[in-house]
């Protein structure tokens, strides 16, 4: 319990530490001011989420070949926590849009594709909510997991080479294109407390799972007397 | 090979079954054209939008259509545990998915060209002039369609609420199906057709990924 | 200073969604501790 409440509190002060980052360390962007500076937290966020939900895949293939419960739970873990991520991603990126290239919304590659990601994340706990037998539960999200991560990178490819026609605000930029060195730092300092705080996140939610689990047990032995 | 001719028993099946009442699809062809007609009601497009926006509201009413039709695929052997003689009755259990995804590109397949004469009056869009290349696209759209309808309706079937279910899962995941195939019978069917051969390849792929994906794991779909 | 508002709202609406999820997940987690413990404690009564 000490290490996780340890765990907990580097995690915050390293956020704090990220927010004062971007707004007294990083220098000022040119063309967009100060509404630019969401940019670290937006986009170090989106990049923890898919971080997350590379792991919920892994853990899904892992379930599916070993079949021990410990991968189902990592796998539900990753899923909520990576959507949590991906709903901050898609309220943060309008927040910065609409002020900058006056539109909430456009359907471009990356947008879509996050979107639909979020969608089929969605679904995932969905799905897993309308079972009730916990190996059958695990077998099919698993089952599910696998081809909705398959999915991603196809929506991607689709909407950018046969939807992107107009030529659409570059909302995340590009991160790495010749970013001011500063600017470099700050952003792969946010992008590291992200992961962190994340991991975090998985650690708290895993150990949720684990004792539903044990619950599950102490139920059926309760009910077997 | 045991897997082809397991497919061709199953298939034949499958085609029976449907052949004797053929209510899969009267209902689903009822369906898409009431889908069309209530779009243009709708949106009620002018000739030029028709043609803009007709392909893509094809697909869209094909998709609707699909997560309907594919319900029954794997719910229907459920009523006498069908599932579990089939699965006896074959080596390889992917036997069952490859018949069965068969069956339901075929009947998407059938019902599209069954609306394809309705679609055109409709939407005053002549189809005739670009028929090969349509067809192609019909072709591999409706098999992505069938590949990742077949393999999450196993998955629906064990779920409680599945008739939401499956939509809700299928829709999202098609995303890629519908982009291409509707931008690919767009270029087709403007009054200066293209062929889009790399969206035909894209939705080759989109076929292949699945396939695949499906052949991997189908056998965990059908475990008990 | 230009947008600042927007700039609040993002962070602040961003790690409201974080801090949401957090005391949910605390909630939920109480909750089943409790439930732990009072099956726990049934239990060796009932053996």
């Amino acid at each position: 319990m000490g290490k996780r409440i340890v765990f907990g509190v580097a995690a915050v002060l390293l956020v704090v530490a990220a927010a004062y980052a971007n707004f007294f360390v990083a220098p000022t962007e040119r063309t967009m001011g100060l509404i630019q500076r969401i940019f670290y937290f937006h986009a170090a966020t989106a990049w923890a989420g898919e971080t997350t939900l590379f792991v919920c895949f892994v853990a899904n293939l892992l379930y599916i070949w070993k079949r021990n419960p410990k991968y189902d739970w990592l796998g539900v873990t990753c899923a909520e926590v990576g959507l949590v991520c991906i709903t901050v991603v898609l309220i943060t990126g309008p927040i910065w849009a609409h002020p900058v290239w006056g539109i909430w919304w456009t359907w471009d590659a990356r947008l879509t594709s996050t979107f639909v990601l979020w969608l089929l994340y969605i679904s995932y706990l969905l799905l897993r909510s309308l079972i009730e037998e916990p190996d059958r539960r695990a077998l099919l999200s698993a089952l599910f997991g696998v081809f909705a991560f398959l999915d991603v990178p196809l929506v991607f490819f689709s909407i950018r080479w046969w939807r992107t026609q107009h030529p659409a605000p570059v909302i995340m930029g590009g991160s790495g294109s010749g970013l001011d060195p500063t600017m470099n730092r700050v952003f792969f300092f946010n992008v590291f407390v992200m992961h962190l705080f994340a991991a975090f996140l998985i650690v708290e939610r895993y150990i949720l799972e684990k004792m539903r689990h044990d619950v599950d047990l102490l139920q059926r032995e309760a009910e077997a007397q | 090979m045991a897997l082809l001719s397991n497919t061709a028993t199953l298939l034949a099946k499958e085609l029976r079954t449907e052949f004797r009442s053929r209510e899969l699809l009267t209902t689903t062809v009822v369906f898409i054209l009431v889908v069309l007609i209530l779009f243009s009601f709708a949106i009620s497009p002018t000739t030029e939008e028709s043609r803009e926006f007709g392909p893509g509201l094809l697909w869209l009413a094909i998709l609707f259509a699909a997560s309907l039709m594919l319900q029954p695929c794997f719910l229907r052997e459920q009523a006498n545990d069908t599932l579990s003689s089939l699965r006896l009755a074959v080596s390889d259990p992917f036997a069952i998915f490859l018949a069965k995804l068969i069956a339901n590109t075929l009947f998407l397949l059938v019902t599209e060209i069954l609306m394809l004469p309705l679609f055109a009056a409709f939407y005053n869009i002549p189809v005739l002039p670009q028929l090969p290349y349509l067809l192609l696209v019909l072709f591999l759209g409706s098999l992505g369609v069938s590949i990742a309808g077949t393999a999450l309706s196993a998955i629906s079937a064990q779920a409680r609420m599945r008739e939401l279910l499956l939509p809700l899962l299928l829709l999202p995941l098609l995303t890629p199906v519908l982009v291409v195939s509707a931008t690919v019978s767009v270029s087709l069917l403007d009054r200066e057709p293209v062929v889009q051969w790399k969206g035909i390849a894209f939705l080759a792929i989109f076929d292949f990924i699945f396939l695949t994906a499906l052949w991997l794991f189908g056998e965990y779909l059908l475990e008990e | 200073m230009k947008n600042l508002g927007s700039v609040f709202a993002a962070y602040l609406i961003g790690w409201a969604v974080f801090l949401i999820f957090f005391v949910t997940l605390a909630k939920r987690t109480s909750d089943i501790r409790a439930e732990l413990e009072r099956l726990k404690n049934s239990l060796p009564r009932g053996k």
